[in-house]
């Protein structure tokens, strides 16, 4: 506690007024000026909203169908689940959810011909060009400028860790860490103007500096209805969306939630007892378990993943035998 | 006026229709133009006020929340979905499906027009274009449970059961929680004599909602009728057992409930139990 005194008394350093009233607060004041011109020339910029095309929305909640169908299927009775799982396969299988159903196999041209590729990429390269420019240009400034300047002290005391967060652009050992930095400062308003914006500008803003780094991480993404786009950036082949989403339609099994379901409804009237579930619940198991594995808990379907499983279940019989 | 304004706004947020409500809170924020002191949330109030206005057929109030739409937003289709329906409203149905088309061939991804077009088929007598129409809005609009369910009550009406069915299916993949759509789907499933699949149907109602009367009901209904009947052979049928035990229960339970009601209704429930 002594050499804490000793330390923060050694360190009384006297800033200057004036870099209070010339770099402190301009700096600010520029970056919440700034994040507001920006939110008026983003809006001016994204114009009316791209208009959504009907056939990839289609395309969209067709492949929906099938998850829907794999996750909630086991409410509907087996009719109407097979029913849908043939449907769904055969449709998948032919691609008749495609946007353009012929074109199914064959693969696709250059995307940059792809006018609404393009349109979309340019929408990304707009955003992001709004985003880093002002961005560079304040930084810039700030190291111009200001380059090495300590503007503000925190009223409380910080570990070592934070000295490169805090005095960014300032090769000093042994100041203490509660002295921010020009750069420091510029970096703390860029995350800290936030809830400003929100105040001045409404929620759904365009000053955020948070969503532009993710909007900068997935460069290119366009909305929903813009054509279906991999993490790289290059749309992708739906057809074999599709297929995949076929397969696994294919490798869901059926297991209706309503068989036991009157056991259910007299045990939740307290008619039966409790433990009545339990043992259909372990009579099930073994029945499947002896009659081999299900499918279902196979997510793959390499002859190695099939082999590792049956032996599973071979084991599991042999410890069954055994008890 | 500020409760008024958080009233509708929190009623816009759950997409309750209380058109009385909304009316006696939203009329006195128009006429006097408070409305105007809500910013951006003023247009949505328009909007708000002048559909609820047409549901209780005040008019005069829908047609100058439209108006000030108009004024606001000219040619926007979302407004001019507006003024279709105060055509529909007042009985011109012709030129109200005109404004429809007319959005739909400037924006065929408009969800809000395709809908109403439906209805209008629907208003006009033509359940069968209805159908059609709805029909080709789910292939694309998949998610749209509510579509489902004005699909299956249009097969309703035309008695097809088997096709309202399978739409109260899809209804129960997309809402499997919500035990209305289970009851709905038992009761198509009872008038198709599928007796043991709606048994178990409301079953599951009951199962969601503790003591759900109607559900009750069903359950008696189905366990009397297959009570009646020689076991069946089918191992995923509902056994002897459980039918007598599931049919006590629902007895039970509907003796119960009513036992709290009135004398008058008491009797008619145990009457029917008894006749059945």
């Amino acid at each position: 506690m002594g050499a804490w005194t000793v330390l923060q008394e050694r360190q009384a350093m006297l800033l200057d007024p004036a870099i209070r009233d010339w770099v402190l607060l301009p700096i600010m004041l520029v970056m919440v000026l700034v994040g507001v011109v920006r939110h008026q020339v983003t809006v001016l910029l994204n114009g009316p909203p791209r208009k959504a095309d009907l056939k990839s929305a289609r395309e969209t909640k067709g492949l929906q169908r099938g998850s829907i169908l794999r996750a909630h299927g086991n409410h509907l009775p087996e009719y109407a689940f097979e029913a849908r799982k043939a449907y769904l396969t055969e449709a998948f299988e032919k691609g008749t959810y495609l946007k353009d159903p012929k074109a199914g196999n064959k693969p696709k041209g250059n995307v940059m011909q792809d006018p609404a590729y393009v349109e979309t990429m340019m929408d990304g390269m707009k955003k992001n060009m709004m985003n880093i420019v002002p961005q560079t240009v304040i930084m810039g400034w700030i190291n111009f400028f200001f380059s090495g300047f300590v503007l503000i002290k925190l009223p409380f005391p910080l570990t070592i860790r934070f000295k490169s967060m805090l005095q960014r652009g300032i090769e000093t050992q042994d100041m203490d860490v509660s002295w921010v930095s020009s750069l420091s400062w510029y970096f703390l308003n860029l995350f800290g103007l936030q809830s400003v914006f929100t105040l001045i500008l409404g929620s759904g803003h365009a000053a955020d500096a948070m969503r532009d780094m993710q909007a900068m991480s997935t460069m290119g993404m366009g909305p929903a209805a813009g054509p279906q786009m991999s993490p790289t950036g290059q749309p992708q082949d739906m057809h074999k969306i599709f297929l995949s989403e076929k397969e696994n339609i294919e490798l869901t099994e059926h297991e209706w939630g309503l068989n036991n379901v009157e056991t259910r409804l007299l045990v939740k009237y307290g008619k039966l007892p409790r433990s009545i579930l339990v043992d259909q619940k372990k009579a099930k198991a073994a029945a499947t378990s002896v009659s081999g594995p299900s499918t279902s808990s196979l997510s793959s379907s390499s002859p190695a993943a099939v082999a590792a499983a049956a032996a599973a279940a071979g084991g599991k019989k042999k410890g069954r035998r055994q008890a | 006026m500020v409760n008024a304004a958080k009233v509708l706004q929190d009623l816009r947020a759950s997409a309750e229709r209380k058109p009385d409500v909304v009316v006696r809170l939203g009329k006195p924020l128009v006429e006097n133009g408070a409305v105007k002191k809500l910013d951006a949330d003023a247009w949505l109030v328009y909007e708000q006020v002048a559909i609820a206005a047409l549901d209780v057929g005040d008019d005069a109030l829908a047609q100058r929340c439209i108006q000030a739409l108009e004024q606001k937003f000219p040619g926007s289709a979302r407004v001019r979905r507006l003024h279709g329906m105060k055509l529909e409203a007042e009985g011109e149905l012709i030129q109200a499906g005109e404004i429809y088309k007319a959005i739909l061939q400037e924006d065929e991804t408009n969800i809000l027009a395709a809908k109403r077009q439906v209805m209008l088929l629907r208003a006009m007598g033509l359940p069968s274009d209805a159908i059609s129409a709805l029909v080709k809005y789910l292939d694309i609009n998949y998610t749209d449970f509510e579509g489902w369910l004005q699909l299956a009550d249009l097969y309703l009406e035309q008695l097809m059961y088997s096709q309202a069915a399978f739409c109260m299916e899809e209804v129960i993949m997309l809402q499997p929680q919500n035990h209305i759509f289970h009851l709905k789907y038992a009761e198509i499933l009872y008038s198709q004599q599928s007796i043991g699949l709606a048994l178990k149907q409301f079953c599951r109602v009951v199962e969601l909602c503790k003591d759900h009367v109607r559900g009750l009901y069903g359950i008696k209904l189905c366990t009397s009728h297959l009570l009646k009947l020689s076991p069946s052979k089918d191992s995923t049928a509902t056994s002897q057992e459980d039918l007598k035990a599931i049919d006590l229960l629902a007895t039970e339970r509907l003796i119960a409930t009513y036992n709290a009601a009135s004398s008058s209704t008491k009797s008619v429930s145990t009457k029917w139990i008894e006749n059945l």
